[in-house]
């Protein structure tokens, strides 16, 4: 018996028994409610991606033409890309070790509970601190004056002199990490919880050591979490700017930084060439995100 | 030296300051099927978890074949258990999570696949070989997980509540097939379970816990017919209790509401003035018009309650509430609510209870 | 004890015994080298702030970060900006996640997919495609300071949706939003009532989880802000790391402490719950 047949003609007919049987007053009704998310999205979200791929198309003396996309291959934009893509191929990487195995240490390491709490609290803190005040606060402990940076002069190191610099491939990967580890720590958190007991004491019932049981099942089970945030890592590293930006002042051979210097002014001289480039950015952070939620859904099959 | 195959010895466990289990004594014999039976929090499954190992006594000991194995690890018992919520490795078939065990004791992979395929023959799944946990039923995951724990030649098989999770039809289904496994294995097995029906039906013997400590251990027989406490007889099947007063002890005289009862035994110990309570079994009580029995008993029909094969009576004795049941029958005649009427039962239905 | 941005923790029976010595030591040492991670560039930032004054610890560079002409009319324009975006947010996320939830479950995956969108489109690529998209008739927005700043709070609640979304429909989930609308119904209640009176109070955690993140996201937001020309808290800093010495420490690390209070508060009324 569905609801619907408690209230003959009421408005709130179960949505399950399909949209074929309710009046085409109700359809249209239906749709008004979510008329202004649509609206919006569509103004502030997504026309302006589109804007940009239409111009994307636009060649230097109007008309369509595809010879945007090929030059992305030009030196400036690769040397950009590149940087971008090592950089958020390292963080990732890193950032998904190391988060993983603090979020381990946490959650299933034996710490006290507080550790846990405080822990969570601080990494949503970590991965909304980017931006200015990160940078800022890096500047202060590895920048040429900074605090680290003196303590290793104390011990006669000099970073600068041997080659180190914060505002190199070397510097903005430990700075973007700041907010990478929390970001996987905060994801593999939930994952780990999701390990469920049972399954270790049946392993272990059934003659595994510990070890084996992180080998055939605990790692397979959460493999397709890890790689999925790792790749939720790269895109976050790929597309941040802010950090960038207040760290090298926008001098810094990186895909974003590139498209903020186009918005500033035309420095790739060809605007349809600017379009390309962010457009080049959409697609491979549109690639990432499917590849992600692909990874989640099967990892939440498994971990419920 | 103990007697028995497996035998927990003064097993006690404490949690901070609370007692989960206390003075467990039990001798089970090879091939023997014994339920822990009772209710939430009686210490069932913890006493369970500490024959596997995942809880170490706070004194008392486990020996398994003469072996004291109370202090080996749980990866060393060679026990197998089954989970209340199966737990089926998600990220394998189910032909590799039946071989698990053997594959983690390094054996050849063709005896792995040889004996794979006895078990899930067993169970009558081996077309399902390669299916993943999360495309089969409940039931057919309990069996997986059945078979996975049998897999590895365990001495002794654990199951925790292994059906709670499932339809009522499919556990009476099922706990016959785990039955009759276990019988055609010749595995010695304990089997936790709060569902009183269950144990009944399926064991050899029963070991009923409440409070973490046992009640009365018995065949289900004995358990439902001659239960010695009031939480044993309340707790299997249902009873009718109250508190009544003995009168003459030499003759088993005692008295309800100023009514006289005699009971067949039981009052070996105790003086007139007494109270005690007594305890009768719906079924073993019935109508007058039925059938004339040593007690007799005035009372008045409050409800009558249709339960499929059954028919309960409810009628109040004096200032007591007791049910009848009776077989269902269509040419049955059954009073109406409010008449008054006379009940009757042997003196030995009369259970005199230890307090 | 439950955490805000993941879902809450499902109570276990109590651990049989703690992991092997082994692990735990494992444990306390990743823990630590972590902790000094991060804990390094916060330290080193507030020693920073506090030697403003030549040879002694002092808080001289919070009184001049406060003094500063520019700091309040920045700072309390992101506070505006901030709340503005989170009541749009607000009113567009609740209506619409309870309506989908409700009426419409097939609209379901179009909606979450265009709540990710935030993630799919990075803020320099979405403030470029919005100066060309607003800066030419008929949609010229970006004529003056203020009708920017209109777009920019409109941009920063559409940046704001997939947190929202998620928030409040983890709420509506929790609280059987079909069950209570069903009940609110067959007492008389219209849809407007409905949502004022049984929705938005029942969501109150919710809504609030997905409003201090905003909130934190919004205040020191940069990249749009900049290339909108906006004078919010994000450009200001970055100026001021530009042109002073010691203010840029203070700053750090009070954005730090605004940012820890909203993910505190966060993490403190989501632990208030009692599950019934």
């Amino acid at each position: 018996m569905s609801k619907s047949s408690l209230y003959p003609d009421s408005r709130f007919a179960d949505p399950a028994e399909g949209g074929a049987k309710r009046s085409p007053q109700l359809h249209i009704g239906n749709w008004l409610g979510v008329l202004p998310f649509f609206v919006f999205s569509g103004l502030f979200l997504i026309a302006p991606t589109l804007i940009l791929a239409y111009r994307s198309f636009e060649g230097l003396n109007g008309g369509q033409t595809l010879d945007n996309y090929r030059l992305l291959t030009s030196p400036a934009v690769i040397n950009s890309y590149g940087m971008s893509i090592r950089i958020s191929l390292t963080t990732a990487i890193l950032g998904g070790l190391f988060g993983f195995l603090i979020a381990w240490a946490v959650s299933l390491g034996g710490l006290p509970r507080p550790f846990r709490t405080t822990s969570t609290t601080f990494s949503g803190v970590a991965s909304n601190f980017a931006g200015v005040p990160l940078a800022a606060a890096f500047v202060f402990t590895l920048g040429r004056v900074g605090v680290v940076t003196a303590l290793f002069e104390v011990f006669g190191v000099n970073l600068y002199k041997s080659g180190f610099s914060l505002y190199s491939f070397t510097g903005l990967t430990l700075v973007y990490l700041f907010f990478q580890i929390p970001l996987m720590v905060l994801v593999m958190l939930p994952a780990l919880d999701g390990l469920k007991r049972d399954w270790l004491e049946a392993a272990e019932n059934l003659g595994a050591t510990p070890g084996q049981y992180w080998r055939h099942v605990a790692l397979p089970v959460l493999m397709p979490s890890i790689l999925g945030t790792m790749i939720l890592l790269f895109g976050n590293s790929f597309g941040a700017h802010a950090t960038a930006y207040a760290l090298t002042g926008g001098l810094f051979p990186l895909a974003t930084l590139l498209i903020g210097q186009q918005i500033s002014g035309d420095v790739l001289h060809n605007p349809g060439l600017g379009y390309a480039v962010a457009m080049g950015m959409v697609i491979i952070m549109a690639f990432s995100i499917l590849i992600y939620s692909i990874l989640q859904r099967r990892s939440e099959r498994w971990l419920g | 030296m103990s007697g028995g195959f497996l035998s927990l010895e003064g097993v006690r466990k404490e949690f901070g300051g609370f007692v989960a289990v206390d003075r467990f004594n039990l001798e089970v014999a090879q091939g023997e099927f014994v339920s822990f039976l009772g209710p939430s929090g009686c210490g069932k499954t913890t006493t369970l978890r500490i024959v596997a190992g995942f809880e170490q006594p706070t004194s008392g000991a486990i020996r398994l074949a003469g072996k004291d194995v109370t202090s080996t690890k749980p990866n060393e018992r060679n026990i197998g258990m089954v989970f209340q919520s199966y737990a089926l490795f998600p990220n394998m078939t189910v032909g590799r999570n039946v071989g698990f065990g053997l594959k983690v004791r390094r054996t050849p992979k063709d005896e792995i696949e040889a004996r794979v395929h006895e078990m899930l023959d067993l169970i009558q799944m081996r077309h399902l070989e390669k299916r993943y946990p999360y495309q089969l039923s409940g039931g057919q995951q309990q069996r997986v997980a059945l078979a996975r724990a049998l897999a590895i030649h365990p001495q002794v098989l654990l199951l925790d509540e292994p059906l709670s999770a499932l339809d009522a039809k499919i556990r009476v289904q099922l706990r016959a097939e785990i039955r009759a496994i276990q019988r055609k294995l010749g595995i010695t097995a304990i089997y936790v379970t709060h569902d009183q029906e269950e144990a009944l039906s399926i064991s050899d013997r029963i070991v009923v816990m409440y409070e973490g400590r046992i009640e009365q251990v018995g065949s289900p027989f004995e358990i439902y017919n001659f239960p010695t406490t009031a939480f044993v007889a309340s707790f299997v099947g249902t009873l009718n209790t109250t508190a009544a007063e003995v009168v003459d002890q030499a003759t088993h005289l005692l008295q309800i509401d100023g009514v006289q009862l005699q009971a067949a035994e039981g009052l070996d110990d105790r003086q007139k003035g007494d109270k005690v309570t007594i305890a009768i079994r719906p079924e073993r009580l019935n109508f007058v018009s039925q059938e004339r029995k040593a007690n007799i008993l005035d009372c008045t029909v409050e409800n009558i309650t249709f339960l499929g094969s059954v028919v309960r009576v409810q009628v109040s004795v004096g200032s007591n509430r007791f049910y009848m049941d009776t077989f269902n029958n269509p040419f049955l005649e059954l009073p109406k609510i409010g008449d008054k009427d006379q009940v009757t039962c042997s003196r030995e239905a009369v259970l005199v209870l230890r307090q | 004890m439950t955490i805000s941005t993941g879902p809450p923790i499902t109570a276990k029976t109590p651990a049989a015994e703690a992991p092997p010595k082994g692990n735990r030591l494992w444990a306390w040492l990743i823990f630590l080298m972590g902790a000094l991670y991060f804990m390094l560039p916060l330290a080193a930032t507030f020693y920073w702030s506090l030697r403003a004054e030549k040879g002694r610890f002092g808080f001289e560079a919070y009184r001049r970060l406060f003094a500063d002409a520019n700091f309040m009319p920045a700072f309390s324009e992101s506070i505006v900006n901030a709340i503005a975006a989170i009541f749009l947010s607000l009113l567009i996320i609740v209506p619409t996640a309870y309506w989908v939830r409700l009426r419409m479950p097939r609209l379901r995956p179009v909606v979450e997919f265009i709540t990710l969108l935030p993630f799919v489109i990075p803020a320099v690529v979405l403030v470029f495609g919005i100066i060309r998209l607003y800066s030419r008739p008929p949609l010229l927005l970006t004529a003056t300071y203020d009708s920017s700043r209109v777009l920019l709070v409109c941009v920063y609640a559409a940046l704001s949706f997939p947190y929202m979304f998620r928030s409040v429909d983890n709420g509506l989930r929790a609280i059987d939003v079909r069950a209570l609308t069903e009940a609110a119904q067959s007492l008389g209640a219209n849809w407007i009532t409905i949502l004022r009176e049984v929705i938005f109070p029942n969501l109150r955690v919710a809504t609030l989880s997905g409003a201090l993140l905003t909130f934190a996201i919004v205040l020191g937001e940069l990249t749009i802000a900049l290339y909108m020309a906006q004078k919010t808290l994000g450009p200001y800093m970055a100026n001021l790391t530009r042109s002073k010495v010691y203010e840029p420490s203070a700053m750090a690390i009070v954005a730090f402490a605004i940012t820890w209070v909203a993910m505190g508060m966060i993490a403190y009324i989501s632990r208030e719950r009692k599950q019934p």
